[in-house]
């Protein structure tokens, strides 16, 4: 059975090919059109996917949407009108999307892939969640957890999955409904604290370790802990259905202070602030921050425990957009009953083709628990031998001007490049060079699903030396100095690294976790911790990515540890790269100091130009 | 080609929608940081039909430019936007079949190019002092010298003189009816947000307690969990 899943609509549209039970292909829009959170219609991601299986989207047997649009539309509705007199503009932008657009999104569907009508099918928001979080997980049997902003009306849903007669079933418990939501508070903060909602979300995170949580009491009694063990939110802080005038109420205002423009300096720094910086007006946000981050982890560790109450196993499952807040997730792994947690590599809205696709497939045609596993490898690979005959061209002098800001290259470098045969060499040369202290942009194999990159679209420094680690957030990647890094470590030298329980170790595979590092290993990877002393791992199984592995292994040999501080290889404001020829323009506009491209590795030479 | 009568129409923007209006003019350069970014993605798109690394490197250094540019547009919005920018998404289309030969690509980049460049130079004399003048002024500069570059460029893919009028004026002749198209939206917006505005005041009158009484529930009632199709 040929079972596309397909995703768009509000943010992160994405397709995904399941041939048989047995993800094909599965790729974000965003990587092909260099849009970050792409949410139009995913022509590019769907051309690959049918590519990569040899396809025509006449082949297909089935292509499946992960939302219901009927039921997200009466939501809309009535939330404009609940509003009512002050909510017009609300109303009126709300409805010329959806009339316009958004309500025939399976009828877009049917006409894009040219399928039939009954071809086509789709699931609720927060059941496609539920379905992507199941199956994936290879459990027999599972608790089911989705936070998120907002589905169609669900905010929060319980649900319980299992295998019966080869067939998967994913029941409903309960599901908190719309204004009561998590993810929208989270992301009403975060905009409050002049960062950009549905993206800087992490952004709030890192703040929040610079905080102590002095506003828990009055943000617990906002986001209300309710007798039944759920939450309700109180609605006189937020403008969810007045998102016009701004994120927050006069009343949220008042109670916590102004808000942040974007342009006021927060001084944060993740290697330890200097002191003496810290305005009482920026402490008070990173508080604010605090107070939001512990009482969403209490909210979620109450719903964990509603959860364990209503459906007792040992494993849960966990998606929506909330499961990508690592702290969080931490807690849940630490604290709640649960003793086995998958959250799939893309837990947001993008993960979601996969999820119904190995579902339909799945309830159609049976299947065993284990075999709808996949790796979040899934994405485009492309050979670089081509790319590379452009370095002979390429002359550096030229682009002086166009370079990222603060970034100065000296002049006459030239680039230079080796492709290699043995991978050994070309894994001693490219660990040679991070020992150095080099910045070295890595693009292999297959690109990765979801928002982490995980040594196949990765940037890598050696994690030990914060002043590398500072230039990289400086000329590179633009990125504030309160946002921490992370690091991938292989599975080997893991349980030396992390002051965790061995039997976690495999849940750490895709950085969901942000976990404590031992005390012994902190010296050693100063680069990849935040304030608390705590990082976000990837734990490398040579099984799950051979080629980063030995990378890993080629410079723990040198290091003492297989450990790398990784972060995500794209330019600020954009999604990762996708081709080699975008990934040598950011290396030509940032001060990268080598690339790897799958065998090739290409360096700026200024000794011998 | 600019005409007269757009000339005029950006100067009455200038003087009369732009001044003094800083939101106004961070939504202006939004649009000016996308039309920069979505020529790199036609540049990248372009490229993979040449074979030539020659001439890609060209195109890769065309490429740098108007990433910087679409850079130093973010960079000018900080000194006008009152929140963090976010970019513009267009639905990206390629603008050839891919049977067409690669040297059209390039002229649509030309002719767009051409446009930009005219367009910059009267809104960078036009604009006060301040930071998108600044900003324009240096990317008119750079803009120049593209047009220059996508002209050699389409006689180095093999266009002929004759070849690249006849496409320049198809090219010409399909963004007017893409001006047009957008003028015909602007004017079917408007008409729906009088509308709709009428719709809300009627219905809305009647409905928002039940929508308020929907909306206090707490719970998702109905489920909706199950296969659906139409």
């Amino acid at each position: 059975m040929k079972v596309l899943g397909v995703s768009y609509g509000y943010h992160d549209a994405s397709a995904c090919l399941v041939v048989d039970g047995r993800v094909i292909a599965a790729a974000a829009e965003e990587r092909f059109t260099r849009q970050k959170h792409d949410s139009n219609f995913p022509t590019y991601a769907v051309e690959y996917c049918l590519k990569e299986a040899g396809l025509t989207s006449g082949d297909l047997d089935q292509a499946i949407f992960n939302e219901d649009p009927h039921a997200k539309f009466s939501r809309v509705l009535c939330s404009s009108m609940a509003a009512f007199p002050d909510s017009r503009r609300e109303f009126v932008e709300s409805m010329k999307a959806w009339l316009g657009r958004k309500l025939w999104a399976v009828n877009t569907i049917s006409a894009r892939l040219d399928l039939a009508p009954e071809k086509i099918t789709y699931l609720g928001h927060h059941y496609s969640h539920a379905v992507q979080a199941f199956m994936g997980s290879g459990f027999d049997e599972s608790a089911i957890l989705i936070v998120d902003a907002v589905g169609d009306w669900a905010c929060s849903a319980l649900y319980t999955g299992k295998w019966v007669d080869g067939k998967p079933r994913v029941d409903r418990l309960l599901e908190v409904s719309f204004p009561n939501s998590l993810g929208l508070v989270y992301s009403a903060v975060t905009a409050y604290l002049g960062f950009s909602p549905n993206d800087s979300e992490c952004s709030t995170m890192a703040l929040a370790a610079f905080g102590t949580p002095r506003f828990a009491p009055r943000m617990r009694e906002i986001i209300k802990e309710t007798e039944d063990g759920l939450y309700e939110v109180d609605q006189a802080y937020f403008n969810f259905t007045k998102f016009f005038r701004g994120p927050v109420t006069e009343k949220f205002l008042e109670e916590f202070g102004p808000a942040r423009s974007y342009k006021d300096n927060l001084p944060f720094d993740c290697f330890g602030t200097p002191a003496g910086v810290v305005s009482k007006d920026a402490q008070r946000l990173a508080d604010v921050a605090a107070s939001t981050q512990l009482v969403l982890e209490e909210r979620v560790l109450g719903l964990c425990r509603k959860l364990h109450g209503m459906a007792p196993s040992v494993n849960l499952c966990f998606a929506g957009g909330v499961s990508l807040n690592c702290v969080s997730n931490y807690r849940v792994l630490k604290d709640s009953p649960f003793k086995k947690i998958y959250i799939p590599p893309d837990p947001g809205d993008g993960g979601t083709s996969v999820g119904t696709a190995l579902y339909y497939d799945a309830a159609e045609a049976g299947g065993v628990p284990g075999r709808s596993e996949y790796s979040p490898y899934q994405g485009v690979e492309l050979d670089e031998l081509d790319a590379v005959k452009l370095v002979d061209f390429i002359k550096p002098e030229h682009f002086h001007g166009y370079l990222k800001q603060g970034v100065e290259l000296p002049k006459g470098s030239k680039w230079r490049f080796k492709t290699f045969s043995d991978r050994k060499e070309l894994y001693a040369a490219v660990a040679d060079r991070l020992m150095a202290g080099q910045i070295v942009g890595c693009m292999q194999g297959r690109s990765e699903l979801g928002p982490r990159a995980l040594g196949n679209r990765s940037i890598l420094i050696r994690p030990d030396d914060q002043k590398l680690a500072t230039r990289l957030s400086k000329h590179v990647k633009e990125r504030a100095s309160l946002r921490p890094y992370a690091f991938s470590v292989t599975e080997k030298d893991a349980q030396a690294t992390l002051a965790i329980d061995p039997e976690h170790l495999r849940m750490n595979r895709w950085m969901q976790f942000a976990v404590p590092v031992e005390e012994s290993a902190k010296a050693r990877l100063a680069g990849a911790l935040h304030i608390d002393g705590t990082s976000r791992p990837q734990v490398c199984y040579v099984d799950d990515n051979p080629a980063y592995h030995a990378l890993l292994t080629a410079f723990g040999e040198r290091f003492g540890i297989g450990a790398l501080l990784n972060t995500s290889f794209n330019p600020s404001g954009y999604p990762m790269v996708t081709t080699p020829v975008e990934a040598m323009v950011m290396f030509a506009r940032t001060d990268m100091d080598a690339l790897l491209l799958n065998t090739t590795v290409i360096w700026k030479d200024v000794e011998h130009a | 080609m600019i005409t007269t009568i757009e000339r005029l129409k950006i100067r009455l923007a200038v003087s009369v929608e732009l001044s003094g209006k800083p939101a106004k003019v961070s939504e202006v350069i939004r649009g000016f940081q996308a039309t920069e970014a979505d020529g790199v993605w036609h540049l990248y798109r372009g490229m993979k039909q040449i074979a030539d690394p020659k001439e890609r490197a060209i195109i890769f250094g065309h490429c740098l430019e108007e990433e910087s540019h679409a850079d130093a547009f973010v960079r000018a919005y900080k000194h006008y936007g009152g929140r963090v920018f976010t970019p513009t998404h267009y639905e990206r289309k390629a603008l050839y079949a891919g049977d067409e030969p690669i040297w059209k690509t390039f002229a649509f980049v030309h002719v767009g190019e051409v446009d930009a460049t005219q367009r910059f130079r009267i809104l960078s004399q036009e604009l006060p002092a301040g930071a998108l003048k600044d900003c324009l002024s240096n990317v008119v500069s750079d803009e120049e010298g593209h047009v220059d570059l996508t002209y050699e460029m389409l006689k180095r893919l093999g266009a002929t003189d004759s070849a690249i009028r006849s496409e320049v004026r198809w090219v010409r002749a399909r963004r007017l009816w893409e001006r047009w198209l957008r003028t015909g939206k602007r004017l079917i917006d408007n008409l729906a947000n009088i509308s709709l505005s009428i719709v809300y005041y009627v219905f809305g009158a009647l409905l928002f307690s039940a929508a308020r009484r929907r909306l206090a529930r707490g719970f998702v009632t109905y489920d909706n969990n199950k296969m659906k199709h139409l």
